[in-house]
């Protein structure tokens, strides 16, 4: 490599500036109509995922679920399981060959009982697991379990358990209180702003649980070769696992072979839980112990075992002028469970706009529920709290949200004028994202013929039309790192791509051979991306949410050194040894003097003296890869060689949050709804999202993060909620008849736009989209249901009987 | 293993073609015979309950859910699954790569399948018959608009309605497999 090209490297990471390095010519990347690279075997039934791993002799692990919301074992008797044919090893909470403590690994380093003898929220792992012949004997053994339960005091209610008075309900973690995290922030002084209103808005919201639903349930394979363990994953981090299996067995890294399957979604925040790899723990144990592998899947209930870190209540309080120009806002909110408290709940009114006063005081309380966590991201308070605050304000003045939007657009409470000076100075193009969404948005859903004021518009069917919009920022700008390497492959001189990750089904990994392709000048279809496997290096996983940026970057560094050394082989001697060598492909010239396109090595001056890269990478031989002859008769010339060609790279960005870096490309959505007043149903219409991911690498991946996002986005904004008995602390639909998620058939129309300013932080100028539309929407329903029957709902999911309770009818 | 075999029953159940003379348990459903036992790995399980349409196969001409249905039932009758869809270059498959059809690809094989079943009785779907033919798919990648278009496009390729498609689903597979070999 030389020292320009590791300075320009260098000088991206951390994604603090505009891409500096573009490329010129790109072929693939943006290219409609690429492939998939996993198409075939998905469409054909014959990805293999985690679920499907079978192994000979392979063991069944199941476990015991918490039947209380707070509970603690007295005495457990496990010997009828025990003696159940087909059981073949049990662990208990009190085995004297389990830890007391363990790190499980997730988001940050734990210590915690591996097999737990109190329970906290009812569902939660607890007391004992078996291995046995097939599921059925492992679910039968589990239920021959004898346990003498001793019921704990419980809270449900996030507004009792912050009374002075309340019991602690998880005494042993929090044993002075049940806040967690007690945060204020923001900026400028918020009673000024609102003396200096012309109104002021007050209102609290409640936003019920939802949760991820993922169709492949969790699960993990575990076998012992010899002293080496072997693992299959279901899970986003693979990197954090192989890490806790050598802690956890004092094996080395080195020993350890893991496997990264297809993976059957599962949207992110799970996985960053010490208790993601609770199965994993033990089935290792429980394969030591019986010398055999052991697969540990979860049942659909016990996969409702967290949700959404939304729930609970925030009030708002708003300040604004007849214009539409916010001056203050003040946010009080009181969320439960939050595995990782950090990401407040004004963050996107605190970045995204000039409203000059912000207070936001954010308490994190925990209740004998289910965790919380990012399902599919932790910006959906901070982007409700923006739209709402638009939205309401908007609303109260009779002005179109739009141009309220347009109005508080900005930056760290600057103005859009500033902004524009900060992307200049970082080498950005002067573009107004947010105006170019909207142009395409409203042109789509035909806004300025369709929007009315609130309750005014009835159909011919008398149901009541609403048009709803909401807006944001993108925000794949989270912590993460990737390494990235890529080898020439002999024979045919395709290239493979390694970087273990989670496939998570975006299509990233087509995006990133399209990326290596160009940057190397290869077919598109001469380049693979072998994710599933562990070849030392790990990419940017589909969690934490900051993947294209880095892996983008990672792929395209290794991309550029490969080109590079491909080159600088081309000019230079060939198969050198103590027997001498042989001259160059490319003599007399230097490496810049070379291209490499569709697969050729080139001279830029006569492009006719060309040679295909397989021919220059050469065959195998029958005794190694790379010498052609094994045998040479003796006084023969030996043939020439290829040395080995191959890079690997990689790209780090620390975490954005807290203004690290400001916030330039935008998102805007917009839905029309028909509102039954009579029966409170809500149709889908039509919907629209635009999002401007500043440049798109693969449209299929792009377009499919916007319609997959609203799907879910209305499930969660329509009727997904995870609903638990007040009395009890049961959770009463945990499974997939009674929590509902999107039929093809529930929701209308879904039209995609993307923008493409330029403006992302990542290779190319483009940033990810993977959270945007599922976090964003699900506040278009609030907003188009106001402008349908002029009352805001504020409880969600916007339920047929919330609407109908919002008009007095029930 | 020695799990306690209650008793086996035999059956001969034609899948994807190719008779099988099986032993089965009188608690296995379908779907575990086609995917553990078989190793007919597009036989998915989603739910877990009967309400995703993941184990989608088509029995003696019916969709159904293949976690619903006792193996012990399906003597003398005749399964065709994603596998058998696939082998047989149903055009389907083409148009759901084009079309970009999945995303994680969990719920995919089911999807096909029961694509499949409607274009094998509606061979010239309206946009509304393909949503309702696939209503009992669940798919929470979300997927779903894509898939309309891979079925009303593989429904014309079957007629021999669309560009470049020479009539009859084998000849189109021919083709579209090709291109396959060539692209990726």
């Amino acid at each position: 490599m030389t020292d320009e090209t590791l300075a320009r490297i260098l000088g991206l990471m951390d994604n603090l500036r505009a891409d500096a390095y573009p490329l010129e010519d790109q072929r693939y990347i943006g290219k409609r109509g690429v492939r998939r690279i996993d198409g075939y075997e998905k469409a054909s039934g014959q990805a293999v995922y985690t679920f499907d791993v079978a192994l000979p002799g392979m063991l069944q692990m199941r476990w015991l679920a918490s039947p209380y919301a707070h509970c603690r074992i007295v005495s457990m008797d496990t010997s009828k399981a025990a003696a159940l044919p087909g059981v073949r090893a049990i662990l208990r909470y009190d085995d004297p060959g389990l830890p007391e403590v363990v790190d499980l690994g997730g988001h940050i380093v734990t210590s915690e009982p591996p097999v737990p003898r109190i329970a906290y929220y009812e569902g939660q792992e607890v007391g004992a697991v078996i291995a046995a012949d097939s599921v059925a004997v492992a679910e039968e053994a589990v239920r021959l379990i004898e346990v003498e339960w001793e019921q704990l005091p419980f809270l449900l209610d996030i507004r009792d358990a912050v009374k002075p008075d309340a019991l602690l309900t998880k005494p042993e973690t929090f044993p002075v209180g049940n806040v967690r995290m007690d945060q204020l922030g923001g900026r400028g002084d918020v009673e000024a702003g609102f003396l200096a209103s012309d109104i002021v808005l007050e209102f609290t919201y409640r936003q019920h649980l939802n949760t991820w639903v993922g169709p492949e349930r969790p699960c993990g394979v575990f076998r012992w070769n010899g002293d080496a363990p072997e693992i299959w994953i279901k899970h986003q981090r693979p990197h954090i696992i192989k890490r806790c299996i050598s802690k956890w067995f004092d094996v080395p890294m080195s020993t350890i072979s893991l496997h990264c399957p297809r993976q059957g979604a599962s949207f992110g925040g799970w996985n960053a839980t010490p208790r993601s790899n609770f199965g994993n723990y033990c089935a290792g144990v429980l394969s030591k112990r019986t010398g055999r592998p052991v697969k540990w899947t979860m049942d659909r209930r016990n996969d409702f075992c967290g949700g959404n870190m939304d729930e609970g209540f925030v009030t708002l309080k708003v300040g604004a002028t007849r214009d539409g120009t916010i001056l203050a806002v003040s946010g009080d909110s009181l969320l439960d469970n939050q595995e990782y408290p950090v990401f407040g709940t004004l963050n996107h009114i605190l970045e995204n706009t000039c409203i000059p006063n912000v207070r936001e005081h954010s308490v994190m309380v925990e209740v004998n529920k289910v965790p919380t966590v990012p399902v599919r991201c932790e910006q959906n308070t901070n982007v409700c709290t923006l739209n709402l605050v638009c939205n309401k304000v908007a609303g109260e003045l009779g002005l179109d949200p739009v141009e309220v939007a347009l109005k508080n657009d900005g930056a760290d409470g600057h103005d859009v004028t500033w902004l524009a000076e900060r992307k200049a100075e970082l080498g950005f193009a002067q573009r107004d994202s947010l105006r170019e969404c909207l142009d395409k948005g409203k042109a789509a859903i035909d806004w300025d013929a369709k929007w009315h004021l609130p309750g005014t518009k009835s159909l011919d069917d008398h149901r009541m039309h609403g048009l709803g919009f909401v807006w944001t920022h993108e925000w794949e700008d989270s912590s993460g790192s990737s390494e990235m390497a890529i080898r020439l492959e002999r024979n045919d001189g395709s290239a493979t791509i390694f970087g273990c990750r989670a496939d998570g089904g975006q299509n990233a990994e087509t995006a990133y051979c399209q990326i290596a392709a160009d940057e190397i000048g290869l077919p598109v279809e001469k380049v693979f991306y072998r994710q599933q496997e562990d070849a030392g290096f790990f990419a940017m996983t589909p969690d934490s949410s900051t993947n294209l940026s880095v892996n983008g970057f990672a792929v395209r560094n290794a991309a550029r050194i490969l080109k590079r050394r491909i080159l600088e082989a081309a000019v230079a001697p060939r198969g050198v040894t103590q027997q001498g060598g042989f001259p160059p492909i490319f003599p007399d010239l230097l490496p810049e003097d070379l291209g490499i396109q569709e697969g050729y090595i080139f001279e830029k001056a006569d492009p006719a003296n060309r040679i295909s890269v397989a021919e220059f990478v050469k065959r195998s031989a029958p005794s190694g890869t790379m010498v052609e002859t094994e045998f040479p008769r003796v006084g023969a010339p030996r043939e020439d060689y290829c040395q080995p060609l191959f890079a690997d790279s990689f790209q780090v960005q620390d975490g954005a949050y807290a203004s690290k870096r400001l916030r330039l490309c935008r998102q805007a959505h917009f839905v029309e709804v028909a509102v039954d007043t009579d029966t409170g149903k809500i149709d889908i219409l039509k919907l629209v999202t635009v999002n401007d991911v500043g440049h798109v690498i693969n449209w299929d991946g792009c377009e499919g993060q916007q319609y997959g996002g609203a799907y879910m986005a209305m499930g969660r904004g329509l009727f997904e909620e995870m609903v638990t008995d007040p009395v009890t602390g049961v959770y009463l639909n945990s499974d997939m008849l009674n929590y509902k998620i999107p039929t093809i058939l529930d929701i209308g129309p879904i039209e995609t736009r993307l923008v493409e300013t330029g403006m992302g932080y990542g290779p190319y100028g483009a940033v990810g989209i993977g959270e945007d539309v599922a976090t964003t929407a699900p506040y278009l329903i609030p907003a188009a249901v106001y402008n349908a029957i002029g009352r805001w709902i504020d409880e969600y999911p916007v339920t047929p009987s919330r609407v109908l309770r919002s008009l007095g009818k029930a | 293993m020695a799990e306690k075999v209650k008793s086996h029953a035999p059956i001969r159940l034609a899948v994807n073609g190719q008779p099988h003379d099986l032993l089965v348990q009188p608690n296995w459903t379908l779907q575990h015979l086609l995917h553990d036992q078989l190793g007919l790995l597009g036989v998915k399980e989603f739910c877990d309950r009967g309400a995703c349409g993941a184990c989608s196969v088509i029995l003696d001409g019916s969709v159904v859910l293949s976690c619903m249905v006792l193996a012990i039932q399906c003597d003398g009758r005749s399964v065709e699954t994603v596998e058998g869809i696939a082998a047989a270059g149903h055009p389907l498959i083409e148009s759901y790569v084009k079309y970009s059809c999945m995303q994680c690809g969990f719920c995919t094989p089911g999807f096909v399948v029961a694509a499949k079943a409607l274009l094998d009785r509606n061979p010239d779907p309206t946009e509304r018959e393909v949503m309702e033919g696939l209503a009992g798919n669940l798919c929470r990648c979300g997927t779903y608009p894509q898939h309309i278009k891979a079925v009303l496009e593989a429904a014309e390729i079957l007629r021999g309605a669309a560009p470049g498609a020479s009539g009859g689903a084998a000849e189109a597979t021919g083709d579209t497999r090709a291109a396959r070999e060539v692209t990726r």
